[in-house]
């Protein structure tokens, strides 16, 4: 229970990270999120998606696609780039302390 | 036909999430509902038969309506009902049984408790505090039991069938609290799903 809050919490920055990258759409990010374990089910990364699009994190845009109809692809804003940058340095400080508390309780 | 089958899961499965997202914005339901049905285009895009099995693997990766609903802040809010149900369970025999009867429907017909809370709820006791009630009426018979002796020593027997004061007491006390302890622990769960 407590690790699935733990993923849930960090998801929207993985999303946000995976975007950093490039354009992303949605299928793939689900994918993505899936097989490293963040997300439970595939399809738990849309309403995350919708929340924030709806926040100015993400923005999208329609795509042609060879395959069949046109897709919707993600785009991090510059909102959501402070918002990653910020999350960076929490998190990195964040593992740092939970790592040396781990550690300590190893040694003792 | 193979096909049809699958085209079938799918509108059923789009469905019941749709009818899980009800309590959100039309705009953000069709916003994750439009996410949903290209994953669902993508994926079967990709399958070498798109038969029923393909699909239904796809749709349980996707997760079941609850889990997508639960991921868009909806939460299962306890129904108003839900409120009488411990109460129903606690005093409702006294209303010649009808009020246990309708708690333990309400009980199993609603979302807010789990499986071992619903057995809680059911079999400790049938009846509510009716049992505790019937059982506290045996101290009260063993009083009448009979006693025999002299001054110096007394001989006291109960009647076949009836239990000896002290255990009879004890039986009373746990049988008094246990439905009263059930009824507790069922509103605490309702109040926990409540303030999620």
């Amino acid at each position: 229970m407590a690790m699935g809050q733990l993923r849930r919490g960090v998801a929207e920055y993985c999303v946000l990270a995976l975007l950093k990258a490039g354009e992303g759409y949605g299928f793939d990010l689900a994918r993505t999120l899936s097989e490293t374990g963040i997300i439970a089910s595939e399809g738990t990364i849309y309403p995350l998606l919708s929340r924030l699009r709806r926040e100015g994190m993400v923005t999208t845009v329609w795509r042609e696609s060879e395959l069949g109809p046109k897709r919707r692809y993600y785009l991090l804003t510059d909102p959501g780039q402070r918002v990653l940058q910020q999350f960076i340095i929490t998190w990195e400080s964040f593992r740092d302390t939970v790592d040396g508390i781990l550690h300590n309780e190893g040694h003792s | 036909m193979q096909s049809s089958k699958a085209d079938q899961l799918v509108q059923d499965y789009l469905r019941r999430v749709k009818l899980a997202l009800t309590n959100i914005s039309a705009s953000r339901r069709d916003d994750i509902m439009e996410g949903l049905i290209q994953h669902i285009t993508e994926a079967r895009s990709r399958f070498s038969t798109d038969d029923e099995a393909e699909v239904r693997t796809l749709l349980d990766h996707l997760g079941s309506p609850d889990e997508i609903a639960e991921a868009a802040g909806v939460h299962r809010r306890p129904s108003k009902m839900d409120l009488w149900v411990p109460w129903l369970l606690l005093l409702g025999a006294f209303v010649f049984w009808l009020g246990w009867i309708a708690g333990v429907v309400m009980l199993w017909s609603s979302r807010t408790w789990r499986l071992k809370d619903k057995l809680l709820g059911t079999l400790i006791w049938p009846g509510g505090l009716l049992f505790p009630v019937i059982i506290g009426a045996m101290p009260i018979v063993s009083s009448s039991s009979s006693c025999q002796g002299n001054s110096s020593s007394v001989h006291c027997s109960s009647p076949p069938g009836v239990l000896p004061k002290p255990f009879g007491i004890i039986i009373g006390v746990v049988a008094l609290l246990a439905p009263i302890l059930t009824a507790i622990h069922l509103n605490r769960v309702r109040r926990r799903q409540d303030a999620v």
